[in-house]
């Protein structure tokens, strides 16, 4: 298997390892970090379940929805510690392919907005793949770095890492979902750096991707996504069309103020002036609603987490859990700041979610497998000698 | 690089601990830069966005008044705000490719033509952001079943609002008129005033007339609204709307019907083009009665006239849309040799005594104009000559005048201005003198055309009001009144807002001695069975019959004509008194009978009117034929 190597079996030990982890090095503060964001993520799907008048009890509400997920989460972040995440290695490959094949199913069977492919329903809820492949991608990711740890000071592994990016960055494109697209180049660039590649060939590649901009700009940016990217350069130039939502937006965050208008109390997105309020905008809704207190809650149960994250990291013996950890952070940061940037007008709209808090149970999930994995790594150092 | 096989831990380890610590610095930077964003947005800008939500989503917006009612003189009501169920389309909600579907649904449910809905967007007067009135008057289960269906019927809107409800149907179309949507001309100019591109108007009658009375003020109140326009909720009311003052007409709506049948009546039986009959009490220059037949129902415009009942109406060569006793103008025939017999004896080219010759015809240069009998009458004094309506005794009365004079005259009646009835669409009318000749054809009067104007011919027209109305000051005394159709404008709260007054155009500059001749002339007419029995009526008439030719000759060299009767109930039957109380035209359009059909419509209303026995009519007068006799 020429770039993967299988990590030696070790089946006699699965049992005693999966419960043998040294649950003293199990974090609480991320656990609860985590809690605290999932919990600011139902309150605001509370409160655009509220306004728009559906009854947040009745089955189809989705308040009731995020409830769900968000209890399948908890139950996914537990599973996923009590699993030896050294298995993953052993796996890489199938994860791999069967990623590959998600995002295929997706493209042929699924649904969207638009004529986009992303969702594939399952039961009632919807489950969107393209949030699952890139915690899928930062498991292959980490083990290919891994096992390559002597030879980061090579082209020729940054590029098999590129390489190995690249099916995955075209399925998703083919969506098309240009945000999952850009989260995963965030998250290859977070983990080639802060695994300790080279930063001569780092830097000669971001060079290269920054060249290749004009390029890109003719020949795989959609109309629609240019039209956002000009417009976000100056929104004042259509009010009514594309840059309605970027004024709308800030006029929603601007409005909370220092406390907010209260829960459920925001007139821009219930008044419809807020497009999508409750998916890639909820954090506008939230700026509006909470102000500015809620808004920097956020942000530092962010920076907590994101500490916790780069802890776990960095107190790994092994190196697929360091590497591993720096994707789980990589991608945090970037959505986080993508996501708020767009809300607040820095960035273009991107359509990237905003961990937690945009309503979504594939994003929740994903979150709960990936923090779940970290916990996994936590507890089972031999000893924490970092 | 590091040599195969040799795994050195310290440096790989402390380089990833310098990109962990750059990867937390860049974090940190990142969200700093974020919360800096937030500052700026909320705390230092917090005040402005907040005016920006709210201006957002709130808006003024009118409260529409209850529109003032209308009454008859005895207070019965003709129009009722009746609440009715509208739909409503705003263009901008409304899906561009769903709209064919939209409005197939809205027809089906609606029963109405799809062209006609999308006529009715497409001439949206508003912007696309602004409501269309689609259907008003929609019932009760139809208006539900639409906001059931409003998730397949995305812009369409049901809102309650009144529509007018014509009590008397047909028969006061003419002058109540209705209300209809604004169009988009009359908004752009009302938009200031307050007007709604989906507001109804008055759009003929008095309910065009007295817009702005019936109105009554919008009130204004502000309304928290979403994205798309919706109304939340009211937030506050800024301003109460007034209602509409109220009107009462001086119109009987009891006598209004008895014209209406006598109407009918001639219609029917001499198989006419259109009549016209109005009453109007001479002392005070009220309309009683005004039918103009065929019209329309004002009804049907009120609820939504559709495009193919509207092209009925407008291609319909009777002209039902036009009020014939105001808006149409006719030669007025023998009727005007009042303005003539007034004229020559004010300017005393005649004493009541003066004796005329008259001829069967006299010649003008190669040209013979004859008298209507052919013969001649002999001598005549005016008394005589207006109650054998004798043609050449007026053509020597004109050649004394001469057209000067005669036009003064004329004008002094009031022909050739509109009368200034408070209704609209009133037509002036023609009197010809020598400045309108030069203007119109840039030449002098002829001869010819002198003695034509004699006898109410030639350039002559004026609308049936008009003589109507000249004929009341010969019956009071000589003073032109302004007729008027609303007696008394009332307020919401009952107060009168504007009492009755009777407005004096002007007193009419000749002796009242020459008003009693004349009166007394006019009841020769039917004294004299000019015109038949009506003499044998059991009530005391005076008045004045006109055969008007119009229009092109037929084989026998004859013209179409149009018949009139024009007179007045002298009060307890004195007619040397200028006491009448009631002066009533009858006009009858294209007619050609055997005799005059507008004497037998008139005498048919005094007949229902007065309750009078036995029934006089002369079908036989009503039958068709080319008869020049009986003027």
């Amino acid at each position: 298997m020429g770039v993967l190597k299988a990590e030696p079996a070790k089946v006699q030990d699965w049992a005693t390892r999966s419960v043998g982890g040294n649950w003293r090095a199990y974090d609480v503060q991320l656990a609860i970090y985590a809690l605290l964001l999932a919990g600011l993520g139902l309150a605001m799907s509370y409160s655009s379940t509220v306004v728009t008048g559906v009854n947040p009890l009745d089955p189809s509400s989705n308040f009731l929805k995020g409830l769900a997920w968000s209890g399948i989460a908890v139950v996914v972040f537990i599973a996923a510690t009590f699993f030896d995440y050294k298995w993953l290695k052993t796996f890489t490959w199938p994860i791999y392919f069967a990623n590959l094949g998600l995002l295929a199913l997706s493209l042929v069977i699924g649904t969207g907005v638009g004529g986009s492919a992303r969702w594939i329903a399952i039961g009632p809820l919807q489950f969107q793949f393209s949030e699952l492949a890139k915690i899928l991608m930062i498991v292959v990711l980490a083990n290919y770095l891994a096992q390559r740890h002597d030879r980061l000071g090579s082209i020729r592994v940054i590029l098999g890492a590129c390489v190995l990016m690249v099916p995955t960055w075209i399925l998703v494109m083919l969506q098309p979902d240009l945000g999952t697209s850009l989260v995963l180049a965030g998250i290859l660039a977070g983990m080639l750096f802060m695994s300790g590649a080279s930063m001569k060939w780092l830097t000669i590649m971001a060079g290269f991707v920054i060249a290749m901009i004009p390029v890109a700009w003719t020949y795989i940016l959609r109309d629609y996504q240019k039209q956002r990217l000009e417009n976000f350069l100056n929104p004042a130039s259509d009010p009514q069309g594309a840059g309605y939502q970027l004024i709308q937006s800030q006029i929603a965050v601007g409005s909370g103020g220092m406390f907010g208008k209260g829960l459920t109390n925001g007139t821009q997105d219930t008044l419809a002036f807020l497009p999508v309020g409750d998916t890639d905008f909820a954090f506008a809704r939230l700026a509006e609603e909470l102000g500015f207190i809620g808004a920097v809650l956020v942000f530092v149960l962010f920076v907590v987490l994101l500490w916790r994250v780069l802890m776990a990291g960095y107190r790994s013996q092994d190196r697929f859990g360091t590497i591993f950890a720096a994707g789980i952070g990589s991608m945090l940061l970037f959505q986080l700041v993508v996501n708020v940037g767009m809300v607040i007008g820095l960035m273009p709209i991107t359509g990237i979610p905003l961990p937690f808090i945009t309503r979504g149970g594939a994003s929740l999930i994903s979150l709960a497998i990936g923090l779940g994995i970290l916990q996994s790594i936590n507890i089972r150092q031999s000893k924490a000698d970092w | 690089m590091v040599a195969p096989g040799i795994v050195d831990e310290r440096p790989e380890r402390e380089r990833q601990l310098v990109r962990f610590l750059a990867f937390g610095i860049i974090a940190l930077v990142a969200i700093c830069g974020l919360t800096a964003r937030m500052v700026y947005l909320q705390l230092v800008n917090g005040q402005t966005y907040q005016q920006a939500a709210t201006t957002n989503s709130t808006v003024q917006q009118e409260i529409p008044s209850t529109r003032g009612l209308i009454y008859d003189r005895n207070g019965l009501p003709l129009v009722e705000n009746l609440p009715s169920y509208t739909v409503e389309v705003r263009p901008s909600d409304l899906p561009f490719n769903q709209r064919p579907a939209i409005v197939a649904q809205l027809a089906s449910l609606l029963k109405m033509d799809p062209a006609d809905i999308n006529a009715a967007i497409d001439g949206n007067p508003g912007s696309t952001f602004d409501l269309v009135r689609i259907a008003s008057g929609v019932p009760v289960a139809t208006a539900n079943l639409i906001a059931e269906e409003h998730l397949d019927l995305p812009g369409v809107e049901v809102s309650v609002d009144a529509l007018r409800y014509y009590t008397q149907g047909t028969i006061l179309s003419d002058v109540l008129g209705y209300t209809g949507p604004i169009d988009a001309a009359t908004l752009k100019q009302l938009r200031s005033v307050g007007y709604l591109p989906d507001d109804l108007i008055g759009r003929a009658g008095v309910e065009e007339q007295y817009e702005t009375q019936l109105r009554g003020t919008y009130g204004l109140e502000t309304i928290q609204r979403d994205a798309t326009g919706r109304q939340i909720q009211v937030l506050s009311t800024d301003k109460q709307p007034v209602a509409g003052d109220s009107l009462t007409l001086t119109i009987d709506s009891k006598m209004q019907k008895q014209a209406q049948l006598a109407a009918d009546w001639a219609m029917k039986t001499a198989k006419l083009k259109s009549a016209v009959l109005i009453v109007e009490n001479p002392q005070t220059g009220e309309i009683l009665a005004m039918v103009s037949t065929p019209s329309y129902n004002d009804n049907d415009f009120a609820q939504g006239i559709t495009n193919a009942q509207y092209e009925a109406l407008l291609n319909n060569p009777s002209k039902p849309l036009i009020n014939h006793a105001i808006g149409m103008q006719f030669p007025e025939g023998s009727t005007y040799k009042l303005v003539t017999g007034t004229g020559a004896l004010a300017d005393k080219k005649l004493t009541p005594s003066t004796l005329v010759e008259t001829h069967p015809y006299i010649q003008i240069g190669a040209d013979k104009f004859w008298d209507w009998n052919k013969r001649g009458f002999g001598a005549l004094n005016i008394l005589g000559g207006f109650a054998d309506s004798s043609d050449t005794f007026f053509y020597q009365v004109a050649e004394m005048l001469g057209i000067q004079r005669l036009a003064y005259w004329a004008h002094q009646y009031g022909f050739g201005t509109p009368t200034g009835i408070d209704l609209p669409g009133e037509v002036p009318g023609i009197v010809p003198d020598e400045q309108w000749k030069q203007a119109t054809f840039g030449q002098a009067i002829l001869p010819g055309e002198l003695v034509q104007a004699g006898i109410g011919q030639g350039f002559d027209t004026s609308t049936p009001l008009q003589i109507l109305n000249a004929y009341s000051a010969l019956a009071n005394g000589g003073t032109l009144y302004q007729p008027q159709v609303v007696r008394q404008i009332t307020g919401p709260d009952g107060s009168i807002v504007r009492p009755f007054k009777p407005i004096v155009i002007r007193k009419i500059a000749a002796p009242a001695s020459v008003f009693t001749t004349m009166r007394i002339a006019a009841r020769q007419v039917v004294t004299s069975r000019h015109t038949y029995n009506l003499t044998d009526e059991p009530f005391v008439i005076a008045g004045k019959t006109g055969t008007a030719e119009f229009g092109i000759r037929d084989a026998q060299g004859r013209l179409p004509f149009h018949n009139w009767f024009v007179g007045f109930l002298p009060l307890h039957g004195d007619v040397s008194q200028p006491t009448s109380q009631l002066a009533v035209i009858g006009f009858n359009e294209d007619a050609n009978t055997v005799g005059n059909s507008a004497t037998e419509m008139v005498k048919y209303f005094l007949q229902i009117h007065l309750g009078t026995h036995p029934d006089l009519r002369r079908y036989d007068l009503m039958k068709k034929g080319n008869f020049y006799g009986g003027d």
